[in-house]
């Protein structure tokens, strides 16, 4: 029932139609009683010889108009109280969705995009249910119920309605106990079909491994395992599932019989008559359905509460990096300055990322940070982008501090093309433009062209209207990296990181960017972190970083004179990049 | 999706999908036949249970004459038929949703063996969601349709005849009437199924639409923010989330309008037709009481299972649409190569042979042109070449990934065709460029499915490859779990233990996928050090990026369009002087950076 508190901000908001749905299924409730009413007194004459022509056709007109009337009410109640909830799931994704591009991404680290997506639908739907069918079954049984056994005590017989509900509240315990394992049992069936649905992901993802390992056989029984526990866990749900109608139907045939029996004692004694009986077994009939109703209320709100609760948790996680009230909301230009002292991860406590990082970009330059896996490049590209705040130190744009300026200023002045880019199922040309959705077809080409995957784009049969991403074609490492470039170019930002982007690029391609970017971004910054030192070879400044910590720093050249780390790299990729081109050489 | 069917049609494609799918429950004969009875018989007591009261009422109540032996007898009678009735129930609807899921697990390990026959051309075409998808949720849908559509329609349709029978019974004259309903209600059966299929269809489509945004947002989450493209995504995301708003009220306005409410007036319309024809027939014959009484109730029980299959219209339709889903993978003709005679050749000592092999994906642009060459046992033959020269290719065609279209390939003097499967991947090691590593533990994922492979081999495996002492730093070291794809360990990491992978099955053939990905150096020393060890004594062709092999290779092939445009040993390169040998000499000079 809390659920209910919890969401009364939305019935208040929605006050008119909620009211009117109520008031409609209370006035239904009140119609059905008359056609009862109506072939009790009908039945009655009959037996007396009472009954004239003109009785019979107003009986049967009042039926009628019983009919058309229940008939639009139930519509009009349906399209508000449905309607309401239906409003209500939109509203929470909304605002879910609206909450999701809050997050920064170290809420992004800690949640599973599956965890995401079950609260933005199974949870959402399970609170609409809530404001739709929890609302009707609880606003219905009560209404029905109480103007169905008031008739039934008032216009017949209160003895016989005890009598007759007293197997009722048996059903309306099973109904709710039934649910209630039912719930637990088709939990357990999810998790086995969501393990069955994990597996042949991996299957399928894996399918050469199987294959080439003739593994085959052993996918099937793994597969046939599983595909079994599936059965077995929708057996055990069965097995409840089975007992729901018929058991409720014992208890019903119960009521009747009661009802029957003790009826007749009744007409007996004269303390009522036949259309009387019939009447009320009428209405005993109809009070079925508030009685299953109210078994099902209490699922509902069960369900719903405790999805309530889990959107509720959700929405209050605050972002974790926030403007300062006075931040400053022009686009920040100029040299980029690093004075870190020490940054470390927030969950991890055993040792810095980064240490003692100096160092000073000019604008118009190009930085290039070279380092094994783990060394902290993409650490050093994180903080630039406010992705997680420096501990001691500081990074200053044009003198003026990334913490001083807002967010929204602060992205406007990077560009940003990491190594392994989402695309999103939609065309090329759309991916490109995505910074810019106004872009037009020239300045798509242009940037292409720019990021030499043009020729590439122009090869598929609907050149730059193919849809890519998960519902399109499937794209080579290094065409995903040159459409993520030439996206990060058309941002036209004064600061242009690429982490890692070339790595799937071959030795000429790369070096063709490398020659594009330096003619186009004349008077703008480009940091390029990377681990194939070919692409920093004209950088203006380059920085080998270990463990956190930079360990050479200079030019290319400053680099090789010092015969260290950066010299070892190098002589070895020169050779191994020369393998690659004997094969376009010659 | 853009990928599923979006056209909403009824008629004979509908009905041949239906058909086919009935023929699953044709093994099950026997038990689909005890169902059926079953249902028969708990009809049957539960039509009769309204008849019993009838009894009581007309030869007992009305005339006030009560027996006692009778009435106990009668009423024993009534309540036995109500628990055999529920007893019946329950076996009978327990029965036919374990046989809907028996079905279903038939049709779910059908669609699994066809999957594993299919060529791998398939696997690229297909994204991997929809697969998965095609074998779970298409096939829930099926199950659904069998365990709630068809037991509830027979059980539906079933009590429907009865209670038509027993109003036979009690007033042929009235019972005729009565067959007005049947048209009556299938027309408003057919009408609902026109308006809302369509609808219904919109309606799930925008879902997924709704789902595929919302899942494509928070994967890219990264770059919507850093390109300040928040609001827009917002905005895109309100304007999906309002149209499947709108979907889901039409829907809503469609059964208020079709369902329960319009079922009401037609009980009520009939209800009034009854009560007319009997105060009728009153002022000019005597009226049975119980007979009306019996019709009333009749009526009020027949409308549940018309609402009941009502509601259930649009999972036949879902299911529908999905069944064809998964025949349409059922029926793919491209299936993978397979051994082909009954010579069943051995893999003995290693001679790979390709002889004059041209390879095209699709028939039109050969990516593999005249290639011919010859691996003596123990060689190693590097393939070098850019990207799209048709290095792949000579790999996929080795492990028969697809079929050889022109020319043949010899291993030990046979044709590659008439080897067995299982001769093939045993004796043949194939190490991918990506390495793929499946959810379970260190141990899993270098043995496979292999139970024959012991511990101490699975150990020896990774100490041969050099991965041993990493893997021991691990928490749990052998039995160290391992994520989706391996994604707690690093490139170089998932690299060796698929290099363990497959120095556990110890094959006489080695293929070489070698990554270009660049590790970092002591990572890139491991592998080339393990990659050296694994070569020795067996016939390798690899696709080569490390200098290391391709120096040690007994040939190297240089591939150029899918054409060998170069190709000798490391000696007779260098004696060219040309690309390699500049090469060597810069390696003299630099030293040590090259062992």
């Amino acid at each position: 029932m809390r659920v209910f508190r919890d969401l009364m901000w939305f019935f208040r908001a929605h006050r008119n139609r909620y009211l009117g749905g109520i008031v409609l299924l209370i006035i239904v409730a009140l119609l059905s009683l008359i056609p009862p009413q109506i072939v009790g007194m009908i039945i009655n004459q009959i037996q007396s010889k009472t009954l004239t022509k003109t009785h019979l056709t107003e009986g049967v007109l009042a039926i009628l108009f019983t009919a058309l009337a229940t008939y639009g009410l139930r519509y009009w109640w349906r399209v508000l109280l449905y309607g309401g909830s239906i409003q209500l799931g939109t509203e929470l994704r909304t605002r879910l969705y609206h909450h999701f591009t809050l997050m920064s991404p170290q809420f992004y680290h800690q949640q599973r995009i599956g965890d995401l997506m079950a609260h933005a639908t199974n949870d959402v739907s399970a609170i609409q249910e809530t404001a739709g069918d929890g609302v009707l079954t609880l606003v219905d049984s009560i209404t029905t119920g109480v103007v169905v056994i008031g008739t039934m005590v008032i216009t017949i017989s209160w003895k016989l309605t005890i009598v007759s509900l007293l197997p009722l509240p048996l059903m309306a315990y099973a109904v709710s106990r039934f649910g209630k394992a039912l719930h637990k049992r088709f939990t357990l069936a999810q998790a086995a079909f969501s393990d069955i649905n994990d597996r042949v992901q991996e299957y399928i993802s894996g399918i050469r491994v199987v294959r080439s390992f003739g593994q085959e056989a052993w996918e099937r029984k793994n597969f046939v395992a599983l595909s079994q526990d599936v059965v077995a866990k929708n057996v055990a749900v069965a097995r409840i599932d089975s007992l729901f109608d018929p058991t409720i139907s014992v208890i019903i045939g119960l009521s009747y019989f009661l009802s029957i029996a003790v009826g007749a004692v009744f007409v007996v004694h004269h303390a009522m008559n036949l259309g009387q009986l019939t009447t009320f077994t009428l209405y005993l009939g109809q009070l079925i359905w508030p009685m299953l109703a109210f078994g099902f209320f209490f699922n509902i709100v069960e369900r719903g509460s405790a999805s309530y609760d889990r959107v509720s948790n959700l929405l209050s996680i605050a972002p974790a990096v926030e403007d300062r009230p006075d931040a400053l909301h022009s686009v920040p230009s100029g040299d980029l300055v690093y004075r870190v002292r020490e940054f470390r991860y927030p969950d991890a406590t055993d040792r810095a990322a980064l240490q003692d990082v100096n160092l000073t970009v000019h604008r118009g330059q190009t930085l290039g940070i070279v380092g094994r896996t783990g060394a902290g490049k993409t650490t050093l590209l994180r903080l630039l982008f406010r992705e997680f705040d420096i501990q001691q130190g500081d990074i200053t744009i044009g003198g003026i501090s990334i913490y001083a300026v807002a967010l929204k200023s602060l992205r406007a002045a990077l560009a940003y093309a990491p190594q392994d880019d989402f695309l999103f199922s939609a065309s090329i040309a759309q991916n490109i433009a995505f910074a810019r959705h106004d872009a037009s077809d020239e300045e798509i080409v242009a940037v292409a062209r720019l990021a030499q995957v043009d020729q590439d784009i122009k090869d598929f049969a609907d050149g730059y209207g193919t849809i890519v991403g998960e519902r399109g074609i499937t794209l080579s490492g290094g065409q995903k990296q040159r459409i993520s470039i030439a996206r990060a170019l058309l941002q036209d930002a004064e600061i242009l990181v690429l982490d890692d982007t070339l790595s799937a690029v071959d030795a000429r391609t790369e070096a063709a960017i490398l020659t594009a970017l330096k003619r186009n971004r004349q008077g703008r910054t480009t940091l390029i972190a990377t681990h194939r030192l070919s692409a920093v070879e004209h950088a203006d400044q380059i920085i080998v970083l270990e463990d956190g910590k930079i360990v050479e720093q200079g030019t290319h050249g400053e680099l090789l004179a010092q015969e260290g780390r950066y010299r070892d790299m190098y002589q070895r990729q020169q050779l191994e990049s020369l393998v690659e081109a004997g094969g376009i050489g010659s | 999706m853009s990928m599923e069917t979006l056209d909403y049609r009824e008629g004979p494609r509908t009905r041949g999908v239906f058909l086919r799918l009935l023929r699953y429950m044709l093994p099950h004969r026997a038990k689909v036949v005890l169902s059926i009875a079953i249902l028969l018989a708990a009809t049957a007591t539960d039509v009769f249970q309204p008849i019993l009261i009838k009894i009581f009422i007309d030869r007992y109540l009305v005339p006030k004459h009560f027996p006692s032996g009778v009435l106990i007898e009668l009423a024993a009678a009534y309540l036995g038929l109500v628990v055999a009735t529920s007893v019946l129930n329950i076996f009978q609807l327990l029965l036919f949703q374990i046989l809907a899921l028996d079905i279903i697990q038939r049709l779910r390990v059908e669609l699994f063996d066809k999957i594993q026959e299919l060529a791998l051309a398939f696997f690229d075409r297909t994204p991997v969601g929809v697969l998965v998808s095609r074998i779970t949720n298409d096939t829930q849908a099926i199950l659904d349709m069998f365990m709630t559509v068809l037991s509830s329609f027979v059980q539906n349709i079933t009590v429907l005849v009865g209670i038509l029978i027993a109003m036979f019974a009690l007033d042929a004259t009235l019972a005729a009437y009565f067959l007005i309903l049947i048209p009556v209600v299938g027309g408003v059966m057919f009408l609902y199924g026109r308006v809302s299929g369509p609808i219904f269809h919109i309606t799930r489509q925008r879902l997924s639409i709704l789902n595929a945004k919302l899942n494509e947002s928070l994967q890219g989450m990264p770059v919507i923010q850093s390109m300040r493209q928040e609001p827009r995504l917002r905005r895109e995301f309100g304007e999906i989330n309002e149209a499947y708003r709108r979907a889901r009220f039409r829907n809503t306005q469609i059964n208020g309008l079709l369902l329960r409410p319009l079922m009401d007036v037609v009980y009520l319309s009939v209800l009034m037709l009854v009560l007319w024809y009997f105060g009728m027939r009153s002022f000019s014959q005597v009226v049975n009481i119980g007979v009306l009484y019996a019709f009333v109730t009749y009526l009020s029980r027949f409308f549940e299972p018309v609402n009941g299959m009502l509601q259930r219209m649009n999972f036949f339709q879902q299911a529908m649409v999905s069944a064809e889903r998964v025949f349409q993978i059922l029926d793919n003709p491209g299936l993978g190569p397979r051994q082909e005679g009954d010579q069943d050749p051995r893999v003995t000592v290693g001679r790979i042979t390709f002889e004059d092999v041209s390879f095209s994906y699709d028939g039109k642009t050969d990516v593999l042109k005249h290639v011919s060459f010859t691996a003596e046992p123990g060689q190693t033959v590097a393939i070098v070449g850019h990207t799209g020269s048709g290095k792949s290719s000579v790999v996929n065609l080795l492990m028969r990934f697809y079929p050889v279209d022109r020319g043949r390939i010899l291993i030990d003097g046979s044709d590659l065709r008439t080897f067995d499967n299982m001769e093939l991947r045993r004796k043949m090691g194939l190490v991918l460029q990506d390495p793929f590593l499946f959810v379970g533990d260190i141990t899993s994922n270098i043995r496979l499915g292999e139970d024959g492979i012991s511990l101490d081999q699975v150990v020896s495996a990774a100490q041969f490859v050099q991965a041993d002492s990493f893997i021991r730093q691990l928490p749990g070291a052998y039995q160290a779990p391992i994520g989706e794809r391996g994604a707690t360990l690093s490139t170089g990491q998932r690299q060796l233990i698929s290099f363990a992978r497959t120095m556990a099955m110890d094959p006489k053939i080695l293929v070489l996928d070698e990554a270009t990905a660049s590790v970092d150096t002591e990572t890139e020393e491991a592998i080339q050090a393990a990659l050296a060890k694994m070569r020795h004594g067996r016939t390798t062709i690899a696709i080569a990026h490390r200098l290391s092999t391709i120096q040690d290779a007994d040939l190297i092939l240089v591939l150029n369009h899918g054409e060998i445009v170069e190709r000798g040993n490391h000696q007779e390169l260098l004696a060219r002087e040309g690309l390699y040998h500049k090469m060597y000499l810069l390696q003299q000079g630099s030293g040590r950076a090259v062992g």
